[in-house]
């Protein structure tokens, strides 16, 4: 094995930045701006925050003169890591994503350790940043649980409310145990090929046929991928986890972490597994973790589309929303043989935009006054127009409305779907169960909107005031939407 | 420093830019309009003047920037810019005399409370007439050929509260809309026949070899070449935008609107477009000259088109008593001189004309323009009269503008350019027809502008207009003397010794002939313009009129005569009487058939569909909605259902974990035995 160290450096420079970041985070706190005001605190903590994200954005990625002393492609440390061009893309979306939630945190209700609370977050993103690049189990392994210890300790981070403790605690536990499982797929990956790597694990699979064992293992990563997604029957900690969490983490769940989890569990199913991958494309499927993945994507958007229907608390319709979608984002994984990852890099960073903007959204109304239910949004247009009408755009982004991004992420998708077989197999009936769902999604989301654009507001609302950094964060997201849905050639170009 | 062609949409673009910040800008942005329209127009000259440069290099090339615009099926759709001494010099005379009046409509329009719109549309016309000169594709000429016909609907009403001006301005947009339904069907043709709509692309464009061999060889059932038919289409175009005959008649009552427009597009510009529109195509228009078994060659039509229009514009002018009427009539038969160059054979004698005329017809109106203004808005001639002394400047340079158009020998460049012209008709081997009308328009041409020129500065005032006239500011009588300067100079590129102007436009020596060759004609055609001053000075100036009320000279010997004329040969009746009537009649005919036919079968249909409109509501209310009714109140159901099992109890979510994972199992094994 060849291990190159300086190319490890090299490749690992957005990661270093990062890290240098939230070290620079918590030593700024604990020296400089001591005994300052919580806001003063928030405030540097973000920036620096920012900065050192967009430090690793500029870092990211192949420089083209091939000269320079950051960016890698291809293998590296012996290629326990790789830095295609999905990696490299993803992990550019991750820190945009990244960047949002630090500009939606700035918004939300200010809790008492913010450096803290932002260091967290960013070694969350390195865990992340991993995530994307992991070639090898154990280091994938070890990205996952660094970005999920993190996140439970974000979503239970507002101590003073028992719903975050509850949050953070149940994700705690649902995500221990399906950790517990994917290491045990591993271990048994690991015992049928006998290598860590997941060429070798490829190879190893490509002249062995489906034993119980392989089924074992493969339904075991399954089963922790279908926690990281939220999918269906996976999906239970998540109406409570993002109903309790504070905003800025339920923000980064359901985008960031999302985006780098697809990601990850795409490149592990189809570069490692691909040869026990089965097929859905015909009405008699084969042996193969596709089956299953098809199973879980049809529940998530029975179970998610439903339960939304009945919901009034804001965020756990955001979280019945995000388990439908995950639904759409399995069938995306379905059609990875047909069409390449580039629609699902796409729906997954357009939706991480739309769901962690309707978040900042409901954390700045949460700072002044609340918002739980649906009804609390009355009257947006007047109380805030600037919310509302970013509101409206990532509402109707999520619904999937032209032509905005979420629209072009369905469509890129469903289309990918459609050229396996056409209607001719399961994956195709799937797709037309998303198209019929697509239409009651919309029935959900206009009952958001309409409260927030057409119902009067109440008689004792007051106007809301918008943090600066947070109408920016807010309106920029806003703009990606509607410009990634004008020019998607983009990001679809990207991967 | 030269301006490659790539960049050549520049020079249409500054001004489009400006017209769309006038656009934008409020009532009370005077300067921002005005000034962003002058500086764009200023900087488009400069690129003009750079672009004639690189044209110059290699007169006889024709540089291209063609770039592709839609894929239509397997074929794409091509437009692009062209660079030749042609369009190169007709820029800078746009670009330059455009920018003179600009100047001048600051003094002239300052009163008018529509001051930012005026400049708005005058930087919209300019656009779209430098828009047609670089066009190097007829679609892309035809579409600025509209924008400017816009511009000029939307400056000849610009002052709408007018009754007349709103006619004026619609009257001008219909009756040039009937030459281009000519252009877009000649264009259509062409495209048809050639596949393409690029006049030059390296030997592939219609205006090149390979398209012009196949058109002129085939024949129509009447045995006209194509090329003829197509040629002639595209020339009814002209026809409407140029004023020829009969489509001239939108031309006089197009001086409704301001001066400065009159100057601009009804003498300077506009109305040159269909000169240069034939100028450009003309490759096309002479490719049956080489056929003699064809019954008519298209230039043949253009140069009697020419020749009509020429001398019944001439004659009258002479019977006008509006002072921009004697203008535009006399602009009517100038553009029919240069139609007469055209269809003789001598498209370069026709751009000589269209540049030396671009200047004095504009120093002209603008003249009268400071006339008007001075006067306050009295138009009539015989309620003007000794101006002369009141409005010193105006009066020199108006003179100066006055001897250009006559043709006043050596000194004036309407002399050379028209000179240019009757030499070429002499030469022309079909007939001598147009030489005698061009002739015959000569002496008409000296005898009107000196009517014109004795009754508005010689003489006591008539009018208490003309008794207190004063002389308009310098803003106003600086372009004046300007366009005076020019309008001597510019005819020295292209007199018979020194041929420079006709060179350059060919791209081939021409030489020198001499002061002899030809002098004969030169001889005779001064002779007659000395008669025709001399007849008007005897006429007019020798004893001028005395009261507005006074009947003119001509009137008194031959009234009915005189008053024809006036009343411009009738032809706007005979229009309104024959084409008029046929329209209303097929109007009629078309409002009772929509009125009592088509709207009945609409209505009867209509009942139907509220019929079949009742059955379906009953159907849908009771049946279909009560069904969807039920299935959404199903679906919330299941999904508050479904919520409650959601209790919130982690031990309960970890046993679903695991289940969660037997059961896949159980799932794929059983796949997997089937």
């Amino acid at each position: 094995m060849n291990l190159d160290y300086a190319g490890l450096f090299r490749a690992l420079a957005p990661e270093t930045a990062i890290v240098v970041g939230a070290l620079a985070v918590l030593g700024v706190d604990l020296t400089l701006l001591r005994g300052r005001s919580l806001a003063t605190r928030m405030n540097v903590a973000a920036l620096i925050s920012a900065l050192s994200v967009l430090v690793a954005f500029m870092l990211n990625g192949t420089c083209p003169c091939g000269r320079c002393w950051v960016g890698a492609s291809g293998p590296v440390f012996g290629g326990a890591l790789m830095f295609d061009s999905l990696a490299n893309a993803t992990r550019g979306g991750i820190l945009g994503l990244v960047l949002l939630t630090i500009g939606v945190s700035t918004g939300a209700r200010i809790n008492r350790n913010p450096a803290e609370y932002l260091s967290i977050l960013l070694f969350a993103t390195v865990g992340f940043l991993l995530m994307a690049a992991a070639q090898q189990l154990l280091v994938a392994f070890l990205s996952l649980e660094l970005a999920s210890l993190s996140l439970y300790i974000l979503a239970g981070f507002d101590k003073t409310r028992p719903d975050s403790a509850e949050a953070g605690l149940k994700y705690f536990l649902f995500g221990g145990m399906s950790a517990a499982f994917l290491l045990f797929g591993f271990s048994l990956l690991y015992g049928l090929t006998g290598s860590i790597e997941l060429n070798h694990v490829a190879d190893g699979l490509r002249h062995q046929g489906i034993s119980p064992l392989l089924i074992v293992a493969l339904v075991m990563v399954i089963v922790a991928f279908g926690f990281k997604a939220a999918a269906a029957p996976f999906h239970l900690w998540a109406p409570d986890a993002y109903q309790g969490a504070p905003t800025p983490s339920a923000a980064l769940i359901a985008s960031a972490s999302k985006l780098a989890g697809i990601v990850f569990f795409a490149r592990l199913l189809w570069s490692g597994l691909g040869f026990s991958a089965g097929n859905v494309s015909y009405a008699f499927t084969s042996v193969g973790w596709l089956p299953i993945v098809a199973v879980l994507s049809g529940v998530s958007m029975f179970v998610g589309n439903l339960a939304a229907l009945a919901q009034t608390n804001v965020r756990r319709l955001l979280a019945y929303s995000a388990i439908s979608h995950a639904g759409i984002l399995l069938l995306g994984l379905i059609a990875v043989s047909r069409n390449g990852t580039s629609p699902i890099f796409y729906y997954a960073t357009t939706y991480g935009i739309a769901t962690a903007g309707a978040f900042g959204v409901i954390g700045v109304l949460e700072r002044q006054g609340g918002c739980d239910s649906i009804s609390d949004l009355a009257g947006l247009y007047r109380r805030s127009p600037l919310l509302a009408g970013c509101l409206m755009v990532f509402i109707l982004s999520l619904a999937g409305v032209p032509p905005l991004a979420g629209f072009f992420g369905k469509f890129y998708v469903f289309a990918a779907t459609l050229k396996l077989a056409g209607l001719a197999g399961v994956a195709g009936w799937l797709t037309i169960l998303a198209i019929l769902f697509s239409a009651v999604a919309l029935y959900y989301y206009m009952v958001v909107l309409k409260q927030a654009l057409v119902v009067a507001p109440a008689k004792d609302a007051t106007p809301v005031r918008v943090p600066i950094a947070a109408a920016v964060t807010l309106v920029l997201a806003a703009i990606a939407i509607v410009a990634f849905g004008i020019w998607p050639s983009v990001l679809l170009g990207a991967v | 420093m030269n301006l490659p062609v790539q960049l050549l949409w520049l020079i249409p673009a500054l001004p489009l830019v400006a017209a769309g910040i006038g656009a934008l800008t409020p009532r009370g942005g005077r300067p921002i309009a005005a000034g962003a329209a002058i500086a764009a127009l200023i900087g488009s000259f400069i690129l003009s003047c750079l672009a004639l440069k690189t044209a110059l290099v290699d007169p006889a090339a024709h540089l291209t920037a063609n770039f592709s615009w839609f894929d239509l099926g397997t074929g794409t759709f091509r437009l692009g810019w062209l660079l030749d001494p042609l369009n190169a010099f007709m820029c800078v005379m746009v670009t330059f005399v455009g920018t003179l009046i600009f100047i001048f409509s600051l003094g002239y329009m300052k009163e008018d409370a529509n001051f930012t719109r005026f400049f708005c549309f005058l930087s919209l016309f300019a656009a779209a007439m430098l828009g047609i000169v670089v066009a190097n594709s007829l679609l892309l000429l035809f579409v600025s050929w509209e924008l400017v016909g816009l511009a000029s609907y939307l400056l000849i009403g610009f002052w709408f509260h007018k009754p007349e001006a709103a006619a004026a301005a619609k009257k001008a947009f219909i009756t040039t809309r009937i030459g281009d339904l000519g252009l877009l069907l000649g264009m259509l043709w062409l495209y048809d026949r050639t596949g393409t709509l690029l006049f030059f692309d390296n030997g592939a464009g219609c205006l090149e070899a390979g398209a012009l061999a196949g058109l002129s060889s085939a024949t129509l059932c009447s045995g006209l070449a194509v090329s003829t038919a197509i040629g002639l289409l595209i020339f009814c175009g002209a026809v409407g935008k140029s004023g020829q005959f009969p489509l001239h008649v939108w031309l006089p009552d197009a001086m409704e609107g301001p001066t400065p427009v009159s100057a601009l597009i009804h003498a300077a510009t506009m109305v040159a477009a269909g000169v240069f529109l034939v100028a450009r195509v003309y490759p096309l228009m002479s490719a049956d000259q080489a056929l003699t078994n064809v019954p008519l060659h298209a230039l043949t039509v253009v140069a009697a088109i020419g020749a009509i229009t020429a001398l019944m514009g001439a004659v009258i002018a002479v019977a006008q008593n509006d002072i921009k009427r004697v203008l535009a009539f006399s602009t009517v038969s100038q553009l029919g001189y240069m139609m007469l160059a055209l269809g003789v054979g001598s498209w370069v004698a026709a751009i000589f004309h269209l540049l030396t005329h671009a200047f004095f017809k504009a120093l002209l109106f603008l003249g009268a323009g400071s006339v008007i203004h001075a006067a306050h808005h009295e138009q009539d001639i015989r309620q003007l009269g000794g101006l002369g002394p009141k409005l010193k400047v105006t009066f020199a340079t108006f003179a100066v503008g006055m001897l250009a158009l006559a043709g006043f020998p050596f000194l004036f460049s309407g002399f050379w350019s028209k000179e240019a012209i009757l030499h070429a008709a002499e030469g022309w081997e079909v007939s001598h027809l147009p030489l005698i009308a061009g002739l015959i328009a000569v002496v008409l041409t000296a005898f009107y502008m000196t009517r014109l020129v004795s009754e508005t500065f010689f003489g006591h005032g008539r009018s208490h207009a003309s008794e207190h006239a004063h002389e308009s500011p310098a803003v106003m009588t600086v372009p004046l003397a300007i366009l005076a300067a020019c309008s001597v100079l510019i005819g020295f590129v292209g007199t018979p010794a020194w041929p420079w102007l006709q060179s350059q436009l060919t791209g081939e020596p021409v030489h020198p002939h001499g002061w002899f060759e030809g002098a004969g004609l030169m001889m005779l055609s001064i002779l007659l313009v000395a008669f025709g001053i001399g007849a008007g000075l005897a006429i007019y100036a020798r004893r001028t009129r005395v009261t507005a009320s006074q009947r003119d000279p001509i009137e008194a010997k031959a009234p009915s005569l005189f008053a024809f004329l006036g009343a411009r040969m009738k032809l706007d009746e005979l229009y309104a009487a024959t084409v008029g009537k046929v329209n209303s009649a097929l109007a009629v005919v078309s409002d009772g058939l929509d009125r009592y036919v088509w709207a009945g079968i609409v209505n009867f249909l209509g009942r139907l569909g509220e019929f079949a409109g009742v059955v379906y509501r009953e159907a849908d209310e009771e049946g279909l909605n009560g069904g969807f009714d039920t299935g959404s109140e199903t679906l919330r159901e299941a999904g508050k259902v479904y919520s409650r099992s959601q209790t919130g109890d982690a031990h309960a979510y970890l046993r679903a974990l695991a289940v969660g994972f037997v059961v896949l199992v159980l799932v794929i094994t059983l796949g997997g035995l089937r």
